[in-house]
């Protein structure tokens, strides 16, 4: 055979070049259709995800299929638009089935879906074969439809995606706040006379058309990877709607220009699936380093609490030693301190060494001592400690046996509004349960307090 | 009385006897199940009135993603021979031929075809042999041995066909040759959806391309398409075709791309690559086929 | 049936003859009430009474079998904007993203019309509301990071902000602090001395008697209503708590499923 290849293939980095200077139209239009595609179908699938019917998506792609094959049996074309219609067609009469099934019957919400979803895929697949055996023309790429084929994008296309992408994002943005409030509390929309059952055709006519639009791009088999990913990993990053939303849509759009590239510098690499691959490493990227809920952010959190929490208790275990000592003796050694606490010992060194560091106590040959500062905080975290043991106490009826291992948490967190309200409930501000004194809230150190300080200043 | 009497039973009986013979000839057609049309119509010319050959995958049919039905094995089991291409032709219907061939005779009508005449694409050979017609006379001598094999009472019968068959194929394969010399060798460039005309090009001395690989169950992508194109634009391509067996947008959206890009392009026709036309239309043999596909090139590229 | 002409023309709500089922279980047959104007009323019953499904049945929520429900002598689609619903707490996502303001901005939706945002004048109300209920200083808060009692208050600056003439609350007191107890009961004081009226499902029989002017007490059908201080009865927390009459409900839902309430001949 004389295959024959160019004599100079284009190196990697003259690829991307290329790609960027978007000279070459099969990706310009390949780039638009996925932005686009990811853009409406993540808004639109962010409403579905908060109104906790995420596989609607998932169901109606399933539904596009034997739309697409009736459409094709009756008209014998594949011109884009019959094949979005039939598509549509059927996909709406899955969206009613998968409502009407739990309304009038006993099956349940879940289950209508999923009937309605294998029910009209094996309906699609079985037409396919049955095609497959027809002596017509033109049937030959029709199961493409079930994983999608970006690269046969064209400009007529683009033109449907276009208008389909419009409309869904001119719909939400017009109709945000009606939206937002029917998927936040349906029955209350009912109420103040909204009518919920047209938004709600409303709604799911734009699912239907963005996931028939999403047939050529990357399937039935993906579209609800494409629909869902983006909201689940925009949620990451804000707690406001809109802003999720756009985060979503340019997530979506980000995945789109990844996977064109991908398709573009490496052979044999179809665009749709890697869509979703892109999506679900935007998604696990969020998961882990997003600013506020991220893994990452809450690993450190709990690994700034923890430290926190053993530098408190040494404080709070100094404060006792020296209240033992009745004020007269300052200076601790480890053994003083692991006499009263049980931590391991390596643990303990380095919770002293931060606490010096942060001159809370001091070092010196004849053992580790509060400075004022670090004074100040133990007495607060004892005041707080005993105050909520009395809380326990008085309000609960707890034990003096039982408030201590809850208070030994609760010291932490009180913040100084909690504590002057404590205050105001309790009787008793004076002794704990188990009878020591509850140091004073304000700055002023009571007179046995006064001694300590006298040898520090 | 009774001697004429007699005479006439013996003759009725010899008639009857005779009818019934000749009924159980009729009936005794072999029943030869092949996967694509081509082979279908190789076998039916040299098995002539004795057999019956009938192709599972009809026209426009990808053989490489053809998935069999339970109507298909129902088929399969209840014929006298089977005859598939081979080569991983039948990607997905391989394996159940391997195993039917324990119990049936079952036969790739490629493997008596030397492996230095095949060419070799990574590991696998490429199976569309009956683009070169003389590769396919070769295959066409193993359906021979086949036939006379199963069915040694015709075997005469089956040369006399074959003899005749082979002769028409040849002439096809000298008509192929000059037709494709009165392209311009600088256009003799033939572009397609995927790699099905690696022999015929070979056989035929014209520079073959595909968008797709040898199978059209490989995915492709952008990369794939660009590649094409700078090929196209380099060598001033002026057409491309498509395949029946194949999904036309790759190419449709192929040629829009390197016209939007201000290269005129356009589609040279449909050729059938993996499937033959309609049953009863010319297309449905497989001279016919192959003729219409060598008219559909010249046409577009002379 | 007969309906006689009520004795409060204009009463904020009157359910007469009102019936409601679940699949075939009757959860509510035959209960007929008209309360006055500028009162708080409290609908009490135990568990399962069908309180929420009388609310809802009320509010266009659920089906009604059978029965006729009035606001202000019409039907519910003529005094929508009269009305405001609290729903329980528990049937809302409260991790769904949305700001406090915006929740109490949903109050208005039913006076906008399709296209229509909410004005100047939408946020003022709203602002009104949500400091009428000490959470104005939440307003930018996410409503995951707000607690139990506070998200009530929430709820309730909504239905205030739909500036109603009768309330509808889905058991307001159920799990909230002191201070938001508090605050509700002035909320009801101050609601009352501007004529409003409103009606709650409440399930503290200890504070049914301060709280409220009236009670309705249902238990699958209507038990008493009336003023508290006629039907807060030993006679009637008996026959409210005292069981569910069995052969009513067994013979109701063998009606129902025998639809021999449709054989019937109208009379």
């Amino acid at each position: 055979m004389d295959a024959f290849t160019l004599i100079n293939p284009p190196s990697l980095w003259d690829n991307w070049l290329a790609f960027w200077s978007f000279e070459d139209m099969n990706v310009l239009w390949v780039l638009i259709g996925s932005i686009l595609l990811g853009m409406s179908a993540s808004v639109i699938g962010g409403f579905a995800f908060l109104r906790r019917r995420s596989l609607i998506g998932d169901a109606l792609a399933h539904a596009a299929l034997p739309g697409v094959m009736m459409a094709f049996l009756l008209f014998q074309t594949r011109d884009p638009l019959i094949m979005f219609l039939g598509a549509v067609t059927s996909s709406f009469i899955g969206f009613f089935l998968i409502d009407w099934l739990p309304k009038n019957t006993k099956i349940k919400a879940d289950a209508a879906l999923a009937i309605t979803l294998s029910f009209f895929f094996a309906l699609g697949l079985m037409l396919l074969s049955f095609i497959q055996g027809l002596e017509v023309s033109n049937k030959s790429g029709l199961d493409k439809i079930l994983f999608g084929q970006a690269a046969a994008m064209t400009e007529e296309d683009i033109r449907l995606l276009a208008v389909v992408t419009i409309f869904i994002l001119v719909t939400v943005s017009l109709f945000f706040q009606k939206f937002r409030l029917i998927a936040f509390n349906q029955t209350y929309a009912k109420t103040i006379g909204l009518a919920v059952n047209r938004y709600e055709l409303l709604l799911a006519l734009l699912i239907v058309m963005s996931v028939v639009v999403g047939l050529q791009l990357v399937g039935v088999v993906l579209m609800a990877a494409v629909l869902l990913t983006p909201i689940a990993a925009a949620r990451y990053w804000s707690s406001q709607l809109s802003h999720i939303l756009i985060i979503a849509a340019s997530l979506g759009a980000l995945s789109a220009i990844i996977s064109t590239q991908i398709s573009y510098l490496a052979p044999a690499m179809p665009t749709g699936p890697w869509m979703v691959v892109s999506l679900s490493m935007l998604f696990i990227i969020s998961l882990i380093f997003a600013p506020k809920k991220g893994l990452l952010k809450r690993y450190l959190e709990h690994k700034a609490l923890r430290q926190k929490v053993s530098e408190e208790n040494i404080l709070r275990t100094l404060y006792k030693l020296v209240e033992r000592q009745s004020f007269q003796h300052h200076h601790f050694n480890q053994a003083d301190i692991l006499g009263l606490r049980s931590v391991p010992a390596d643990c303990l060194q380095n919770t002293l060494k931060l606490l010096c560091k942060k001159s809370l106590i001091t070092s010196d040959p004849k053992g580790f001592k509060l400075t004022e500062k670090g004074l100040e905080k133990a007495i607060q975290l004892t005041r707080r400690h005993r105050l909520w043991e009395n809380y326990l106490n008085e309000q609960a009826d707890l034990t003096p046996d039982q408030v201590h291992q809850q208070a030994e948490r609760i010291e932490h967190i009180l913040t100084d509004e909690q504590e002057a309200q404590l205050r105001l409930e309790l009787t008793n501000s004076l002794l704990d349960p188990h009878g020591n004194p509850i140091p004073d809230a304000s700055n002023h150190v009571s007179p046995q307090l006064k001694k300590v300080q006298e040898p520090l200043t | 009385m009774n001697k004429t009497r007699l005479t006439k039973i013996i003759v009725l009986l010899i008639l009857s006897f005779s009818l019934l013979l000749s009924s159980f000839n009729a009936t005794a057609q072999l029943n030869v199940m092949t996967t694509t049309g081509m082979i279908a119509d190789l076998t039916q010319n040299i098995g002539g009135e004795h057999i019956k050959a009938t192709a599972l995958m009809g026209s426009g049919v990808d053989p490489h993603l053809y998935k069999a039905t339970q109507g298909d094995l129902r088929r399969l089991t209840r014929s006298d021979i089977i005859l598939y291409n081979g080569l991983h032709l039948e990607g997905k219907m391989q394996d159940i031929f391997k195993k039917m061939a324990r119990k049936m005779a079952v036969f790739p009508i490629s493997s008596q075809i030397p492996k230095e005449h095949l060419i070799q694409h990574n590991i696998h050979a490429d199976p569309h042999i009956w683009f070169d017609v003389a590769l396919w006379q070769q295959a066409g001598q193993r359906v021979l041995a086949i036939l006379k094999e199963q069915d040694p009472q015709h075997q005469d019968d089956y040369e006399q066909n074959a003899k005749h068959y082979f002769a028409q194929l040849e002439s096809l394969h000298q008509w192929i040759i000059s037709e494709i010399q009165t392209i311009p060798e600088s256009r003799r460039i033939l572009i397609t959806a995927h790699d099905a005309f690696g022999y015929f090009g070979r056989a035929y001395d014209i520079k073959v391309m595909g968008l797709q690989g040898v199978s059209t169950a490989s995915e492709f992508g952008l990369q794939d398409i660009k590649h094409l194109k700078d090929i196209i634009v380099k060598n001033q391509v002026r057409a491309v075709f498509v395949e029946s067996s194949v999904s036309p947008r790759f190419i449709q959206a192929l040629v829009k791309g390197v016209e939007a890009e201000g290269t005129p392009l356009s589609i040279g026709g449909e050729l059938y690559s993996d499937a033959m036309g309609k049953s009863n239309s010319p297309t449905g043999n497989y001279i016919g086929m192959v003729k219409f596909n060598v008219r559909t090139i010249v046409d577009a590229l002379k | 049936m007969t309906h006689k002409s009520s004795p409060l023309e204009n009463s904020p709500l009157s359910v007469k003859y009102l019936s409601m089922r679940y699949h075939h279980k009757p959860v509510l047959t035959d209960v007929s009430f008209e309360i006055p104007e500028g009162k708080t009323i409290a609908i009490v019953g135990p568990n399962g009474a069908g309180k929420s499904t009388l609310l809802k049945g009320i509010m266009g929520l659920e089906p009604i079998m059978e029965g006729q429900v009035n606001f202000f002598g019409e039907p519910l689609a003529n005094q929508r904007l009269a009305t405001a619903y609290v729903p329980q707490r528990e049937e809302i996502d409260w991790d769904f993203p949305i700001n406090v303001l915006d929740v109490v901005l949903m109050g208005r939706h039913g006076h906008l019309k399709l296209w229509q945002r909410p004005s100047q004048i939408d946020h003022e109300i709203a602002e009104q509301a949500l400091k009428d209920l000490q959470m104005w200083d939440f307003k930018d808060r996410q409503i995951s990071e707000l607690s139990g009692g506070q998200q009530q208050r929430v709820f309730l600056a909504r239905a205030l902000a739909q500036k109603a003439n009768l309330y509808l609350m889905d058991e307001p007191f159920a799990g909230v602090d002191v201070a938001t107890e508090k605050t509700i009961i002035e909320l009801f004081k101050d609601l009352k001395s501007k004529g409003k009226t409103i009606i709650c499902v409440h399930h503290d029989l200890n504070t049914v008697g301060e709280y409220f002017d009236w009670i309705i007490f249902i238990n699958a059908r209507l038990v008493a209503a009336g003023p508290v201080e006629e039907v807060l009865t030993k006679e009637n927390l008996s026959k409210t708590y005292g069981g569910r009459l069995s052969l009513l409900n067994d013979l109701t839902e063998k009606m129902y499923r025998t639809q021999l309430n449709k054989a019937h001949d109208t009379d």
